[in-house]
């Protein structure tokens, strides 16, 4: 038989990211650009990720987008669907088990509710960006840290300094204001990091959670998140190394189940 | 005409509504605001004028409005007072201000502040107890102030025939309509949810008799049309307002049609008729009592979440799979009712999902997401 190889493209907001699957099993090869929908993200994640397999793209079988710049692909994506039902289905692949995926991406969260594979429900917040990696990245810069050490500062955290606010603008005033009163950095990032999980539960709760729970998307690598989250859950959650390749890895999935139609 | 041709008609009406409005100026007609919810725009149209629907505007971003409005008043009222203050709405007459929601209520007082001297404005207070005999009387009370206000601007006094031919023709107007919604279903493929909206919203910028009459042409071609086999999903749609060509084409996209509807600019408005005999200025306050399902209508047994359970049989009986809610922002009423609405619709299996929308939204990026996964999920 005929190998097929497909190719899942998950334009965010924040990131551009592919996967090239062959025969809807196997990972050939990845890519990850930290740039999102409407820039030159998505076309240098293509081709990487096909310099990757080193492979050219006329060798796909089909090609899927996903995500928020879904649509920008005319002329590259043999189709299109939603981010909810490519995470629904990559989470599904790493995670047989999977009931309830929570995916924070760079400027939503989506709760998605999961029947043998398939997404029956769901529920996502609205314009707000409240909870989202977008909220770490204002936080991070604001205390004068790399996004990718929240985690590791916030486990070294000795007290949680509450963050109320749901609003990112007046959080980020109230993180200012800690900052003046010498709270201790480290305890900030931890109120912070319980801030974006008591967010994401009303929305969970919303929807109802039910085991297994995966976490997906980029914030998913944070642990400090995924660690508060769980607490405020009282479910465990599952994390992946691809993590913020979910949404990619969905979409190819996706894209064997036509080529092979 | 052509079912094309009828559809265009209706659908520049809706887009353009000052033009509506200049075009029955240069007829020598005075035309009426009317604001939402229930006002007795047969009144208006008896006293020979021309009402015409303030629903906001997807166009327009407030700005001269916001002098008088608090931020959490809902953009249909404050877009509402912005077109009155800038110029948009200036050949109107009068104005008539309903004031049955929290919103709606000061509004009326800031519009009469802003307009001031420039426009008439019809204060209108409906009883929450509409049912009992001292809720009709006050009705009709409250409508036999808004009868003499109207005197006043057309300058002739409101005769009873007048008021009951109007009842007449707008009992007609209604059940054009409802007859359109249900032909709507029956031939999705044709009506798609922006031709839909644009049919339905032509009818707050239209004289009835010229608009029914013009319907009616639109339904007989539409019965003719053998009923359609729709492939693709099919939704109901809940809310306030959700007239956005731009997210009504997400829809499209998708290949959802709307089924059936419990939006307050659409169905919720013509769903119950006034009696055609009796006095008419009571068989008006008669239609209102007997205005029920609606979020803004006080419910005597709303511990029996009868309003959801409607809802949730509306879906049912049109054949859709689910339930589009567009939540207007800062609605407090829709925002209070939401999970009695959800819980009934929970109990009823039928999935729904809710989309935060304003007037000012321009990017539906994040109600595309939803939507399409709504109709992955309403498939399957």
């Amino acid at each position: 038989m005929k190998t097929i190889y497909t190719m899942g493209i998950d334009v965010g907001s924040t990131a551009s990211k592919c996967i090239i699957l062959k025969d809807g099993k196997e990972i050939v090869a990845k890519s990850l650009v930290d740039v999102g929908a409407g820039t030159s993200g998505p076309a240098r994640a293509i081709s990487e990720v096909l310099e990757a397999a080193g492979m050219k793209k006329e060798d796909m079988d089909y090609i899927l987008a996903t995500g928020y710049g879904r649509n920008s692909l005319e002329g590259v994506a043999d189709h299109q669907m939603s981010e909810l039902s490519c995470h629904a289905r990559g989470a599904y692949f790493l995670f047989p088990n999977v009931h309830t995926v929570i995916d924070i991406g760079g400027q939503d969260v989506k709760v998605v509710q999961i029947e043998n594979g398939v997404m029956v429900n769901f529920a996502m917040n609205d314009k707000c960006a409240a909870g989202t990696g977008r909220f770490l990245d204002v936080m991070a810069r604001v205390l004068e840290v790399k996004v990718e050490d929240l985690a590791k500062l916030g486990a070294e955290s000795t007290k949680n300094v509450p963050i109320s606010s749901t609003c990112t603008v007046f959080a980020e005033s109230e993180v200012i204001s800690q900052l003046s009163q010498g709270s201790d950095k480290r305890d900030i990032i931890n109120g912070i990091h319980h801030s974006v999980a008591s967010r994401v539960v009303g929305l969970a709760n919303r929807l109802g959670v039910r085991d297994d729970v995966v976490m997906t998307g980029g914030v998913a690598q944070n642990g400090g998140v995924v660690s508060a989250l769980q607490e405020a859950l009282g479910h465990t959650i599952h994390t992946s190394p691809l993590t913020q390749y979910n949404g990619a890895l969905g979409a190819a999935l996706y894209a064997y189940q036509r080529a092979s139609r | 005409m052509s079912i094309e041709a009828l559809v265009k008609e209706f659908a520049e009406v809706a887009a353009n509504p000052k033009a509506q409005l200049k075009k029955y100026k240069d007829q020598g007609k005075k035309c009426i605001g009317v604001m939402p919810y229930f006002a007795p725009e047969e009144l208006v149209a008896a006293a020979g004028m021309v009402p015409f629907g303030m629903w906001g505007s997807n166009d327009k971003t407030i700005s001269q409005a916001k002098e008088y409005c608090a931020t959490f008043y809902c953009t249909i009222a404050q877009l509402d007072l912005e077109m009155l203050l800038d110029g948009t709405l200036d050949l109107l007459d009068g104005v008539i201000t309903p004031t049955i929601c929290d919103t709606l209520r000061p509004m009326s007082q800031n519009i009469r502040v802003a307009m001031s001297e420039k426009l008439p404005c019809i204060f209108l207070a409906h009883p929450q107890n509409r049912k009992p005999a001292f809720g009709l009387k006050f009705t009709v009370d409250q409508y036999t102030h808004i009868r003499k206000e109207l005197e006043k601007i057309s300058g002739a006094p409101v005769t009873d025939e007048a008021i009951s031919e109007a009842i007449k023709v707008y009992n007609k107007s209604r059940a054009a309509r409802r007859e359109f919604v249900k032909l709507a279903n029956a031939h999705c493929d044709v009506i798609t949810p922006i031709k839909r909206s644009a049919v339905l919203k032509a009818a707050w910028f239209m004289p009835k008799t010229e608009y029914t009459e013009l319907l009616t042409a639109l339904n007989a071609e539409l019965s003719a049309l053998p009923v359609c086999d729709w492939k693709g999903a099919k939704v109901v749609t809940s809310g306030i307002i959700c007239d956005n060509p731009k997210l009504l084409q997400i829809f499209e996209d998708y290949n959802i049609a709307i089924a059936a509807d419990d939006v307050a600019h659409e169905s919720r408005a013509f769903r119950v008729d006034a009696p055609e005999s009796g006095d008419p200025m009571m068989a008006l306050a008669q239609q209102f009592a007997e205005q029920d399902f609606d979020v803004l209508l006080y419910d005597e047994q709303s511990s029996s979440n009868r309003r959801g359970e409607f809802v949730a049989n509306l879906v049912k009986e049109s054949g859709a799979k689910g339930l589009v809610l567009f939540m207007q922002q800062f609605c407090d009423p829709e925002e209070m009712e939401y999970p009695s609405l959800k819980k009934a619709l929970d109990d009823a299996g039928i999935p729904h999902i809710r989309l935060g929308v304003d007037q000012q939204m321009r990017d539906f990026g994040q109600a595309r997401t939803a939507i399409q996964a709504f109709a992955d999920v309403i498939s399957l």
